[in-house]
């Protein structure tokens, strides 16, 4: 308890929810699939998306003290469904950071890992918002989650 | 010979105690985080390195929408140990007019004049309401649970499949129930430790 207390005292002493982070010259590439892993149900063309090439920088040195164990950090995007029907969440790219002397991200034109798709078959909306989302693994105690300050809109072809 | 029976109650009264504290212990538990099983231990691998095996697991299932990054653990009806992975991508649904019908329909509910429902006095009718879709994957694993999923499977329900989603950790501390369920031996050497201290306990 006294752990998980101090931990979370230390934290924000470093600021940790207010981590600035950038996101840029994100390209995206669109293609039908057909198999079901790649979401396709009953062999109906599927539209997918994923990541062609994006530049990521952040430091996240702030999310570390003494009882981090990993930070896991994903590019997720929040999009609107047809007539605003659904609201989704998806990730895009996921990456674990497992010291504090990795912390500092500084990627140039990365490829997604993540091929995705929407509860219908298309994305009915072009438009999104791309953001950079964490989660604090503890060695023991509280897990912690936020996202970084700053998101880029993106429109989808 | 009378103190020696009233000895013996009062132990049993004492592990009578014990256990029944334990157990209303995990109710409480069980009731607060909204979940039947607010504590886990962590079986599997796929979750490293986050999460090893034996690891104690703190769930709560009181939030309504869970999100993209969380951790979660989800039960399928065909499964029987619950799964521990991160939520990939969820989608809140909210169904549409075709969509309810359609669904009306398979219950063999129909309308009246005015549109309206007929509904059949004695009979349970169920209601189709805005949901969240989730894709779970294992941070270990390769890519996502779709071929965990059930045949047609392309997504887990919140309401449904979820027992909770990970807030605390304690690591290791669980691994003792591993070595009771998976080792023959250790299962008798608990047992059999536990009955010498209690000889010797009673002297």
């Amino acid at each position: 308890m006294l752990i998980a207390v101090s931990s979370y005292l230390q934290l924000n002493l470093n600021d940790y929810q207010s981590v600035p982070s950038t996101v840029s010259n994100i390209d995206t590439i669109t293609t039908l699939k057909y198999s079901r892993n790649f979401g396709s149900k009953n062999r109906e063309a599927k539209e997918n998306i994923r990541i062609s090439s994006f530049d990521l920088s952040a430091d996240l040195t702030p999310l570390f003290n003494w009882n981090t164990k990993q930070i896991f950090v994903y590019l997720l995007m929040e999009y609107e469904g047809y007539n605003g029907l659904s609201s989704s969440k998806i990730t895009f790219w996921d990456n674990i950071i497992h010291d504090k002397s990795e912390a500092i991200l500084d990627l140039n034109s990365v490829k997604g890992k993540y091929s995705c798709w929407d509860v219908n078959n298309n994305f009915s909306s072009n438009h999104g918002v791309m953001k950079l989302g964490w989660n604090i693994q503890p060695h023991v105690g509280l897990l912690l989650w936020g996202e970084t300050k700053g998101s880029t809109e993106i429109n989808l072809l | 010979m009378k103190t020696n029976v009233r000895c013996n109650l009062l132990q049993l009264s004492n592990i009578l105690l014990a256990i029944s504290s334990a157990f209303m212990f995990w109710k409480t538990l069980s009731v607060v985080a909204n979940s039947p099983s607010p504590i886990v231990v962590v079986l599997s691998g796929s979750m490293e390195p986050a999460f090893q095996r034996g690891d104690i697991l703190f769930l709560w299932n009181r939030d309504k929408y869970v999100d993209v990054g969380d951790i979660v653990v989800y039960n399928m009806d065909h499964r029987d140990i619950p799964i521990v992975h991160r939520v990939l991508r969820e989608h809140k649904v909210i169904p549409t007019d075709e969509e309810i019908e359609k669904f009306n329909k398979k219950q063999g509910l129909k309308k009246d004049k005015n549109s309206n429902l007929k509904i059949p006095k004695n009979k349970k009718i169920k209601e189709l309401k805005p949901s969240q879709k989730i894709l779970t994957k294992g941070d270990n694993n390769p890519s996502d649970d779709l071929p965990l999923y059930g045949y047609k499977q392309m997504y887990i329900d919140r309401d449904n499949d979820l027992i909770g989603s990970v807030k605390g950790y304690i690591p290791l501390a669980g691994y003792v129930t591993i070595l009771i369920s998976e080792n023959i031996y250790f299962k008798y050497i608990l047992i059999g430790l536990i009955c010498l201290s209690s000889l010797f306990s009673n002297e």
